[in-house]
């Protein structure tokens, strides 16, 4: 404005009328000073009705305009004027015209310099990739949770149908004895998991396998391959998530001595009792053994181990849950008490025939 | 780069809108049906067992 101004000054063809007609000129803005370029047309039209000085001004500016567009000089005179007096003068249908071509101009203009290009790409890229990081952290946190709960639902109805259709293994003969689960196949699932102190409706299915791809992503927990069966005498290991996947030992470290973590499988419900934890490093692979810590011995106890990192969100450590074998119902039986009323006993049983 | 997809998409800016929409979706989908669970393995938090070699 301030270059403009000054340009337009030095060819006005007529200085003595300048000081008669700025003050007029700043009546104008302040009286209008709120209305913009859609406004001025009425501003305008409705001060060259009321005040006399300031159409006469105006047809100045336009020969001035017209003189100087003759002379081959249009922008450097014209620039002195606000930019709506160049649209104003002209008819109201050429001046839509030029308006249009004049928003086509700056589209196709649009290509920058290539170092502002770049920039604009650069910067482009980047909220791009944050936003794929926040994408990453709502699908981790949140969308595989949907994803794994919904397969483990789907996988324990098929298996609770599975066990419908076959026959529990033979009962031993002492009743007190637990049946031992027949093994599986690798990245099949054999059994389901209740634990009533994470919750009424908590069910996980329990597969062969630790492998992330697709036990504990998609199948709940996993047994570590070579670890007992339910019901055997030896260490029953499982891993499962903490976070993240459908999370089944979510809530491990709020297991109180005494609370029951019951697995159901195609013979029973075993009833295991949590006895204690244990913080240990990711490679303490002597958890794993029949007497856990101590792989010399050969044990003679059924232990239930399972593992989940710790802490929360880190792969430093591991969080480890021991329980003991205290209780076995044979399928034919039906469900021990303490899950017999729950939420998540009824989801499953009302699919299949266990 | 966004100026330049929206210049290529057709149509009115309408019809230019609906295509923009279906392909964040489309991108999104991608990444998380296929990209993200080749990533997620490498991130710090998915271990859960004990191994002889830790991690």
């Amino acid at each position: 404005m301030v270059n403009s101004s000054s340009s337009g000054n030095e060819p006005g063809a007529n200085p003595p009328s300048r000081p008669t007609i700025r003050p007029a000129q700043r009546q104008i803005p302040s009286s209008h000073s709120t209305g913009h370029s859609g406004s001025v047309d009425s501003a305008n039209a409705h001060s060259s009705h009321g005040e006399q000085p300031l159409p006469s001004r105006r047809e100045l500016r336009r020969r001035e305009a017209e003189a100087a567009a003759a002379h081959g000089q249009p922008t450097a005179v014209y620039s002195d004027a606000p930019p709506m007096y160049a649209e104003q003068e002209p008819v109201h249908s050429s001046q839509d015209v030029t308006g249009r071509r004049r928003r086509g101009q700056s589209r196709q203009r649009e290509p920058l310099g290539p170092i502002r290009g770049t920039v604009r790409t650069f910067g482009e890229l980047c909220i791009t990739a944050g936003l794929v990081l926040i994408l990453f952290v709502v699908w981790q946190l949140w969308w595989t949770d949907i994803q794994a709960n919904r397969d483990n639902e789907v996988l324990a109805d098929e298996l609770t149908q599975d066990w419908a259709n076959q026959d529990p293994n033979e009962l031993p003969d002492d009743p007190d004895e637990p049946v031992v689960a027949d093994p599986v196949e690798k990245n099949h699932a054999f059994g389901i998991f209740y634990i009533p102190r994470f919750g009424d409706d908590y069910y996980r299915t329990v597969a062969e396998g630790v492998d992330l791809e697709p036990v504990l992503n998609r199948m709940g927990v996993g047994r570590y391959p070579n670890s007992a069966m339910p019901g055997e005498v030896g260490n029953f290991s499982v891993a499962g998530h903490r976070v993240t996947y459908g999370k089944p030992f979510n809530q491990i470290a709020k297991l109180r001595p005494g609370d029951e973590i019951i697995v159901q499988t195609k013979d029973g419900f075993y009833t295991y009792t949590f006895r204690n934890f244990d913080i240990i490093l990711p490679d303490a692979v002597e958890v794993l053994s029949p007497v856990p810590d101590e792989p010399e011995y050969k044990g003679k106890d059924r232990i239930l181990t399972m593992t989940a990192c710790n802490p929360m969100f880190s792969a430093r450590e591991r969080y480890v849950a021991y329980a003991e074998l205290t209780d076995w119902t044979p399928a034919q039986d039906g469900p021990p008490k303490n899950i017999k009323d729950s939420k998540a006993y009824d989801k499953v049983s009302q699919n299949g025939g266990a | 780069m966004y100026a330049f997809i929206w210049r290529l998409l057709p149509g009115n800016w309408f019809v230019k809108l609906i295509f923009a929409l279906i392909l964040i979706a489309a991108v999104v989908l991608l990444l998380m049906q296929y990209v993200f669970p080749v990533i997620a393995p490498y991130m710090p938090f998915n271990n859960a067992t004990v191994t002889d070699g830790g991690q």
